[in-house]
């Protein structure tokens, strides 16, 4: 089957700087892929370039086999979800949604069938004739996506669809997207910085750090497997150890189990010792910060009787722990070693 | 309200200031006595007759509004291509090319006057009509980029991306997107250049010539030798005009669209 997608080693330079690097990238049809990664890691740049809005400084863009790499956005059959929604602030939510249609020359009576399935899909068809400063956010939304699909285009693009919507909606938007891609059927890419939006909605999740593909596959592949530091602190991981004999490891606080401080180690896995820094109290349990040989290690028990300064075990059990066994350096790059904490900063919340 | 008495007594004396003198105004033009008096010893429109009748003041309005209509035309079309590029691109001078649109309100309308006067009529041997017209354009741009740039700047970018991703090529896109979305700034830019310029004196007076003259002047010219309350009455219609204008607009667009922009 040809797929519906398909980057070549893309590359988008900025004056001179790389803002995309040799990205390839295969999406088949049906398929709901997420472009992952803090700001500036390049997925804009490269969702931009899928839609025809950049060109890239070098590589190929294969759409449905063929090469699109110079062809106006126009010319490409997408269906582009804007941050901003981007709606028509002088046509009505039908005239919105019915523009695409028009513009490929759709018959009249069947722009408006259309029109009224695609705003059926959203849940929106009692608000055709309203505009669109009339609505809410959520609803815009909605509209914004209703726009994007009534044509059918090969490819829905959306770029940060949920970021300007508040906590509540946009978990319930989740879902809604995800029923509209399922009943739809609608290939589509997700840029995002949100890596729980990423975990659900995706079946393939391609995480960007400096302009490089760091790690794809199925998103509970990633989750339980990140191959890098990078990748595990984005998706939530916090403790990071380097064992001797088996080099870099992630593992979850709650798989961390916390012994005393000279009980005999169990077998089927690592132990270390520390010092405890910091306790909290949650109620069942606490979280204990323990400082080993100067790396902070979270860890979770029910011992209530921990306070810091305590000198403590800590057993890690192997079929928990994660090798991490990439490195997050790229080349030309100067090579550094964990830069990732920096990268976390710089993802927004 | 009623708890900021000094407030509301300072804006009332404001109001006052402004609209006494105009007020005041309506009256003697509809005086029946021959000289600007007040209050007027009896009613009458025959300064209103008088004004309607002579010449120079009819033949004037016909160039004020040919100049202003013109010049308004002359400028939007330089200058909401203007904005559009200075508003949508980035490029190396974008910053230098905004001022220098903008210049025109800075320098000393006299002095703009005069430069035209020397170059235009002087050197190129250009009709008043014309002089008038270019100086008139001059004057307008700033206003034509600036209230249309704000519109532009206000609407979503994204806007024209959305419309070329549905389907629309480049000159489509322009049409049934930007071009729509840009319309309440045009109509406020249209109205107040057409304003500005009807009611323009220092850049008039320098590129006015014999036998061609706008009305603002020509009633200038007027009260130097006469003091009957024609003036008044001409002030009087041209007030009403104003209001007209100020209503449709109201009408058609909102004020609160067109000048908080």
């Amino acid at each position: 089957m040809t797929p519906v997608v398909q980057l070549k080693a893309v590359t988008r330079e900025f004056a001179g700087t790389a803002a995309v690097r040799e990205v390839d990238l295969t999406v088949t049809r049906g398929q709901f892929v997420a472009l992952l990664g803090p700001s500036g890691c390049g997925k804009t740049t490269t969702l931009r370039m899928i839609a025809g809005y950049l060109q890239p400084t070098s590589g190929t863009i294969l759409l449905e086999g063929r090469d699109a790499t110079r062809l106006p956005p126009e010319r490409r059959n997408i269906g582009m979800v804007f941050q901003s929604y981007a709606l028509f602030p002088h046509m009505t939510v039908a005239k919105n949604v019915a523009f695409g249609l028009q513009m490929r020359k759709v018959p009249a009576a069947q722009i408006r069938t259309r029109v009224h399935e695609a705003l059926d899909l959203v849940g929106l068809a009692h608000l055709a004739d309203r505009r669109p400063q009339q609505l809410s956010g959520g609803q815009q939304q909605r509209v914004a996506l209703a726009r994007a699909i009534a044509a059918r285009p090969a490819v829905l693009l959306l770029d940060e669809p949920l970021s300007n919507l508040d906590a509540r909606l946009r978990v319930q938007m989740r879902q809604e997207l995800l029923r509209i891609q399922r009943e739809t059927g609608i290939t589509a890419i997700l840029v995002t910085h949100d890596q729980e939006e990423a975990l659900e909605l995706a079946d393939s999740m391609v995480i960007l750090d400096r302009g490089r593909v760091v790690q794809q596959g199925h998103p509970r592949e990633v989750f339980r497997a990140p191959r890098t530091r990078f990748v595990a602190e984005f998706l939530g991981y916090e403790n990071f150890l380097d064992l001797p004999g088996r080099g870099r490891i992630t593992i979850r606080p709650e798989h961390v189990d916390v012994v005393e401080h000279d009980a005999a180690p169990p077998a089927g896995g690592e132990s270390v010792t520390g010092t405890v820094a910091a306790v909290r109290f949650r109620g069942t349990d606490c979280v204990v910060t323990v400082d080993v040989g100067g790396q902070n290690v979270l860890a979770t028990t029910t011992n209530d009787s921990l306070r810091a300064g305590s000198p403590v075990r800590l057993f890690l059990p192997l079929d928990r722990a994660i090798s991490l066994t990439g490195t997050d350096s790229v080349p030309g790059d100067g090579g550094q070693g964990t830069p990732s904490l920096q990268h976390q900063q710089e993802s927004p919340a | 309200m009623r708890r900021r008495p000094v407030l509301w007594g300072l804006a009332a004396l404001a109001l006052l200031f402004l609209l006494g003198p105009i007020l005041l105004m309506v009256p003697v033009a509809f005086s029946s006595g021959d000289t600007i008096e007040f209050p007027p010893p009896g009613l009458s429109t025959r300064w209103f007759e008088q004004a309607l009748d002579y010449q120079p003041f009819l033949d004037a309005l016909r160039t004020s509004l040919l100049v202003a209509g013109g010049a308004t035309l002359l400028a939007l079309l330089i200058g909401v291509p203007a904005t559009l590029v200075i508003q949508r691109y980035r490029f190396p001078g974008r910053k230098a090319i905004e001022t220098l649109f903008l210049s025109p309100v800075i320098v000393p309308e006299l002095v703009l006057g005069f430069a035209l006067f020397q170059q235009l009529m002087v050197t190129l041997r250009i009709t008043a009509l014309g002089a008038l017209l270019i100086g008139h354009t001059v004057l307008l741009l700033p206003y034509a980029v600036r209230v249309t740039g704000a519109s532009l700047a206000m609407s979503d970018p994204a806007l024209e991306e959305a419309a070329r991703g549905l389907g629309a090529g480049p000159v489509r896109a322009f049409f049934r997107i930007t071009l729509p979305v840009m319309t309440p700034g045009i109509v406020a830019a249209s109205v107040l250049s057409l304003l500005t310029s009807f009611n323009n004196v220092p850049l008039s007076l320098l590129l006015t010539g014999p036998g061609m003259s706008t009305l603002p002047v020509e009633m200038l010219r007027y009260v130097e030798f006469s003091f009957d309350p024609v003036v008044a009455a001409v002030s009087t219609l041209l007030l009403g005009i104003t209001v007209v204008v100020a209503l449709v607009t109201e009408r058609l667009v909102g004020f609160n669209k067109v000048f908080s922009q």
